[in-house]
């Protein structure tokens, strides 16, 4: 009997100790998800408040059809104005704070509350040129490491990597509601954490785009300043995203009111 | 107009010396009406003259300057039956200016929207806007002086919006000071306003927004008018069945209510569906269609006893309260849209008036190119034989409109 009840004791102890090492696992997995991420969010965007200026190329059957300007405010805490600054679009204003979105258009004093669907329509994505910090956004494991895949050939300034580089895959979830894509498979370099592509996946589990982040640098850092993006849906279609100057830049917290920034043009901000 | 068009002259010269953002957009709208021969109301040549087709050709020029706008509109309007008309309107000119951060003033001509909806907006109580008008021109701001106080997650605005128009000759024409209230928390955005004017005497409304999760919105929002306004052929409440001068009066009533509630659901492959259900208490109701069609019927059968014209002339008077953005009160809005994400956006549009049975169909597109835009639709009015939407005087509209960034 009480040889059993001994038996038992050390079973109970094992599961704990086994239980408590998985969950330790995990965390430190999870955390080493999490550096990786925040190492590869350093390419593409610096801590803090910053201004970016983003053009966008839009090709059809490889011919360049259309061409978007943004001005793009980002604060932390997930705060982010876009502003349309092509002739077409200019005046129409984004607001991104955290999951909660709005429209604003020239010829309105209202505030035009949209869903996080609606975020993603149109021929870029606010959420393509926006959402530029994915260890707020996502959460997942690693896959493994592997080669890195080969870029396409569209875009000139995408490296060519080579077998010789290896690359981390990462299994991402969106961690909240209202992020731009609800599932990443993304691959960043090994060595430098540097994002290198992304495959980008709507709510339904359907591939909508793959991303292909193109590095340069600049001020003597490797940054991210362009990114290539294939349409899973229009399949004949290709963007180029080129951002023409990420700056630090102190932005007021009034901007982020709805109501407030109708009123603000930011000419020259 | 001579006098903006030389302001706004020189603020093009001027600019140069200032940093200032600056655009020009030209738009070619023409537009076709076939008249429905069949409706009671439809009274053709000589008392009223074909206005079958018509084109409006803008020249908009839009500015911004710091807290500076101004929006002006070139316009040389082209329509059968009519000579060519130009003319300049400045469509905005104000500045937006701050006390302090979080306390800001306004003067000058803007455009004032605050309201919640898609085809009826019951809060936008200064910038009352035709939301069923096709081609639809860009607005016309309103002369205001407003004070703006901003908080991390609310606004306040109080206007004084035409200052010395008293009574005015229509609703975005008259003198009020308004009081607006904009908060949002989590997914709702919350709006209340309040009005005081000779107009409508005291107005109070409220709204919200909702987003669920990432494809549903919802929305709903009421005004109470102590007194609400609309158009009303005066004949009706005599005994007379012709009038030798336009019978068409603005008549008032006490406490109306405009209401709208709606749903839309936008999915992740670009459909988007939305559901809207109004109700505005200065169109006509069933009562006052029953009435006016009535008094149409008896002036038409009388036209061969009274003098050469009177009978044309009177229903042609009728007719034109076929112009209210509303024509009936209870309504249902279906609409179908896509979005390619390639710059293409078709959609479907039902129009259903929920107490005779009369349905408009609307089928349109837009396709925004790199700096131009096309947009385009057909609108055909119908359903039930007796309804109101299938005995408009028109019954088809067809819209072409091209628009071309610089």
């Amino acid at each position: 009997m009480s040889e059993s009840r001994s038996q038992a004791c050390r079973r109970i102890i094992f599961g704990l100790s086994l239980a408590a090492l998985f969950d330790s696992f995990a965390a430190f997995a999870a955390e080493d998800v999490t550096a990786i991420l925040r190492q590869a969010d350093a390419y593409r965007r610096p801590a803090g408040s910053v201004r970016v200026e983003v053009d966008v190329e839009l090709f059809r059957q490889g011919s360049l059809d259309k061409e978007r300007s943004y001005t793009i405010y980002t604060k932390p805490g997930r705060r982010s104005v876009v502003l349309m600054k092509s002739p077409s679009e200019i005046g129409q204003k984004v607001l991104m704070l955290g999951e909660q979105f709005w429209l604003l258009m020239p010829d309105s004093q209202r505030p035009l509350r949209i869903t996080a669907n609606q975020k993603l329509l149109g021929e870029a994505s606010t959420g393509d040129i926006a959402d530029m910090t994915w260890s707020e956004d996502y959460q997942g494991a690693i896959v493994g490491e592997v080669d890195c895949p080969e870029p396409p050939s569209l875009l000139p300034e995408l490296a060519r990597t080579g077998k010789s580089r290896r690359c981390t895959h990462l299994d991402l979830n969106a961690a909240r509601p209202g992020v731009t894509y609800s599932r990443l498979d993304l691959f960043v370099e090994s060595a430098s954490r540097m994002p290198i592509k992304a495959d980008l996946f709507v709510g339904s589990g359907k591939r909508a785009k793959e991303a292909w982040y193109g590095e340069k640098t600049t001020d003597g850092q490797r940054r991210i300043m362009s990114m290539l993006l294939l349409d899973d849906i229009q399949t004949s279609r290709h963007t180029v995203i080129r951002y023409r100057s990420i700056v630090p830049k102190e932005s007021p917290d009034e901007l982020y009111n709805p109501a407030a920034l109708v009123r603000n043009n930011l000419t020259g901000w | 107009m001579r006098k903006a068009l030389l302001f706004f002259l020189g603020l093009l010269v001027s600019l140069p010396t200032i940093s200032v953002e600056i655009n020009f957009t030209t738009i070619v709208a023409p537009e076709a009406h076939l008249e429905n021969k069949s409706s009671p109301y439809y009274i053709g040549p000589p008392t009223v003259e074909k206005r079958r087709y018509s084109s409006r050709q803008d020249l908009e020029v839009y500015l911004r300057e710091g807290g500076l706008t101004a929006q002006g509109l070139a316009r040389w309007q082209k329509t059968e039956g009519l000579s060519d008309d130009s003319s300049w309107q400045t469509a905005q000119l104000y500045y937006d200016g701050e006390f302090f951060p979080g306390l800001g003033w306004s003067i000058g001509r803007k455009v004032l929207s605050w309201g919640v909806g898609f085809a009826f907006r019951p809060l936008d109580i200064i910038q009352r806007e035709n939301r069923r008008r096709v081609n639809a021109p860009p607005l016309l701001g309103v002369p205001l002086l407003a004070l703006e106080h901003f908080s991390p997650e609310s606004a306040w605005t109080l206007v004084w919006h035409n200052p010395g128009k008293g009574h005015g000759i229509d609703d975005r024409d008259c003198e009020g000071v308004a009081l607006r209230w904009y908060g949002f928390s989590d997914n709702n955005d919350y709006h209340g306003v309040a009005r005081v004017s000779q107009r409508h005497r005291l107005e109070l409304g409220g709204g919200a927004t909702t987003v669920i999760g990432d494809e549903w919105s919802l929305y709903a929002a009421g005004l109470y008018q102590r007194r609400n306004t609309k158009i009303s052929n005066s004949l009706l409440d005599t005994a007379l069945l012709f009038s030798t001068a336009n019978p068409l009066v603005e008549s008032s009533q006490k406490n109306g209510v405009n209401l709208v509630a709606g749903a839309q659901w936008t999915g992740s492959n670009g459909w988007s569906l939305l559901s809207e259900a109004f109700y505005d208490a200065s169109a006509y109701g069933a009562a006052d269609w029953r009435r006016l069609n009535q008094l149409t019927r008896g002036q038409l059968a009388m036209a061969s006893s009274v003098p050469a014209g009177w009978g044309a002339a009177n229903v042609a008077w009728s007719s034109q309260l076929f112009a209210a953005p509303n024509l009936v009160r209870e309504n249902l809005l279906l609409r179908v849209s896509h979005d390619d994400g390639d710059g293409f956006k078709p959609y479907a549009e039902l129009l259903v008036a929920l107490r005779d049975g009369g349905l408009v169909t609307t089928l349109g597109g837009i396709y925004e190119q790199n700096r131009q835009k096309f947009s385009g639709g057909f609108r055909q009015m119908g359903g039930a034989g007796d309804s109101i939407f299938a005995n408009t005087p028109e019954k088809r509209v067809l819209w072409l409109q091209w628009e071309m960034s610089l």
